[in-house]
């Protein structure tokens, strides 16, 4: 316990939002690090910098402002590379947000792999930004999607993933880590799509940052993050592809920066990852999240991770012990993220009593709507840590967790 | 306890939150919305019969959701029973100004009104969609 409480009193300092009062006396308790994570005063002054000294597009002119700023943005592409694991900087496309990136490859896997009639497999937990992508290819292109159903520890049940296939299934799409229950997915799930020569994408939005991602280990053919959830700036994703796919997938939009040569009967392509990133890109959020990977190697991605195991195995234990408490999944390990109802509360209930004390989580169906149905419940409170967060601070969230239970059962 | 949560949740809220009145379906009824907060999931579905004299018979709800959502649901439609479709107008138009924290002059609401009990919403502006769910799904229906 002792380890974690001076880790987490080390790194608090560095997030100036920190020590922002709530209602004008509470601390702030943030647990809402899956939602959004905050921002390090590294992330805050390097964006600053940025605009005040290094400005202007990127890849464009030659004066000395255009190479300072496209050297940030290539630099950027090479801690994310880094960051990931990937076999070359080429294989690394900046997009607006994972969604952003997710849209990107249901688009154009389809248009160069897919016809009418060819299945995509996904499964109950999904983000709806996991879902809505591929709701468009069925709706447009007749595609046929197939979920996988999730067994009560919250975890995709192989057999009937494995059922799913067919010699039509072209592509598999699953959350790395569920943003409802924390659970890692099984990787038994990626080799059984190696194995049926399926590619399969990661939405890694939750899991980097809190697990450490080796793209190859790992040999998924996309994978998906944003910036704003790994201590970053908001509007920078990133998606991961294989270059073999990428190379053969056209180009997402049209614009300035994705050509090779244009006359008015046409154009060709820029080499990758240039293809995929047309019209200026989020420049300053890029170097942005370049800056907050170096922030966490600098404490050490190891070190986070058993710093949030720590807590979240803290707070599911003592949480489990609560009667009253009804927590989503089973007693799988979590990963930062914990669901749960006080039983005939409703969750808006929890998180607005919270609030007043300074306590931010989240309350609602988590992006995750056929999930809530499948679990019998329209939403739930959602706990989840990141690097600033400390055990103390548990023990405040459950005291206060007894008061409002005591408060709405009166 | 902290105020802005006693003033949130008066007495009256959570006894409505926790025995919606008038829950279930008219019938008949010849209106009818559903309200749905697509932030939370929330949902409700509306019914009510409008008379010749354009005068509310009854009215009546379903769903699920927070007590705030209930509970604004539930003392509307202790509200609008038996009114003029012009009142309920004009009572939604100053439900709506008092939740969202506006200073709107209200017109027909007052302190006395079961619905002022709301007014605490105003301190959580993330939770005024939950108080005005079932105030639009009337709308909406009288709309359609």
């Amino acid at each position: 316990m002792g380890n974690s409480k001076t880790l987490s009193l080390n790194v608090r300092k560095d997030f100036p939002i920190l020590s922002k009062k709530i209602l004008e006396k509470k601390d702030l308790i943030y647990f809402d690090t899956a939602a959004s994570a905050q921002k390090p005063n590294a992330v805050i002054n390097e964006t600053n910098d940025f605009y005040k000294n290094h400005y202007s597009n990127v890849s464009r002119g030659v004066h000395t402002l255009s190479v300072e700023s496209t050297f940030r943005y290539e630099d950027a592409r090479k801690k994310v590379q880094k960051f990931l694991n990937a076999r070359s900087e080429n294989e690394i496309i900046f997009t607006k947000s994972a969604t952003e990136g997710i849209n990107l490859v249901a688009q154009t896997f389809y248009e160069k792999f897919m016809q009418r009639g060819d299945e995509v497999i996904l499964s109950l937990i999904e983000h709806h930004s996991n879902l809505i992508p591929w709701f468009f290819l069925r709706d447009k292109y007749g595609v046929v999607l197939k979920f996988a159903n999730i067994q009560p520890s919250g975890e995709i049940d192989i057999d009937h993933f494995d059922s799913l296939f067919t010699n039509k299934t072209k592509i598999v799409s699953l959350t790395h880590l569920s943003n409802v229950f924390g659970t890692e997915l099984n990787e038994k799930i990626i080799s059984i799509c190696k194995n049926r020569n399926v590619p399969i994408l990661l939405d890694g939005c939750q899991s980097a940052a809190h697990l450490k991602i080796d793209v190859q280990k790992l040999g998924c053919d996309f994978f998906v993050f944003s910036g704003h959830k790994t201590y970053g700036p908001a509007g920078i994703g990133v998606l991961y592809g294989t270059e073999n796919l990428l190379s053969e997938m056209p180009p997402y939009q049209g614009g300035g920066g994705m050509i090779g040569d244009v006359s008015l009967e046409g154009a060709s392509y820029a080499e990758l990852p240039a293809k995929y990133e047309a019209g200026t890109p989020p420049l300053v959020e890029a170097h942005g999240l370049g800056i907050a990977i170096d922030y966490m190697n600098n404490i050490g991605l190891d070190n986070i991770i058993d710093h949030e195991n720590e807590i979240t195995k803290y707070a599911f234990n003592k949480l489990n012990e609560i009667d009253f408490i009804e927590i989503h999944g089973g007693d799988n390990k979590r990963n930062s993220i914990i669901s749960f109802n006080i039983k005939n509360v409703h969750s808006h209930e929890v998180s607005s009593f919270l609030d007043v004390e300074g306590i931010a989580i989240r309350a609602g169906h988590h992006c995750c709507q056929p999930l809530m149905k499948h679990l019998g419940v329209n939403s739930t409170a959602r706990l989840s840590f990141g690097v600033y967060n400390s055990l103390e601070e548990v023990d405040k969230f459950l005291f206060e967790l007894h008061k409002c239970k005591e408060f709405f059962s009166k | 306890m902290n105020d802005l949560i006693n003033d949130l949740y008066q007495e009256i809220i959570l006894d409505h939150g926790r025995e919606p009145r008038n829950f279930g379906e008219c019938d008949p009824h010849n209106k009818s919305a559903d309200g749905h907060n697509p932030l939370c999931g929330d949902n409700l579905k509306l019914t009510f019969f409008l008379n010749d004299q354009n005068i509310i018979e009854d009215i009546k709800f379903t769903g699920e959701g927070c007590a705030i959502s209930l509970a604004s649901a539930s003392l509307m439609t202790e509200k609008l029973k038996g009114k003029k479709i012009e009142v309920a107008e004009e009572i939604f138009k100053d439900f709506t100004n008092l939740v969202s924290g506006t200073d709107e002059e209200l017109k027909v609401l007052n302190e006395e009104d079961s619905l002022y009990a709301l007014k605490g919403v105003g301190g959580f502006p993330m939770r005024v969609k939950c108080a005005t769910m079932a105030w639009h799904a009337f709308n909406q229906a009288l709309k359609d």
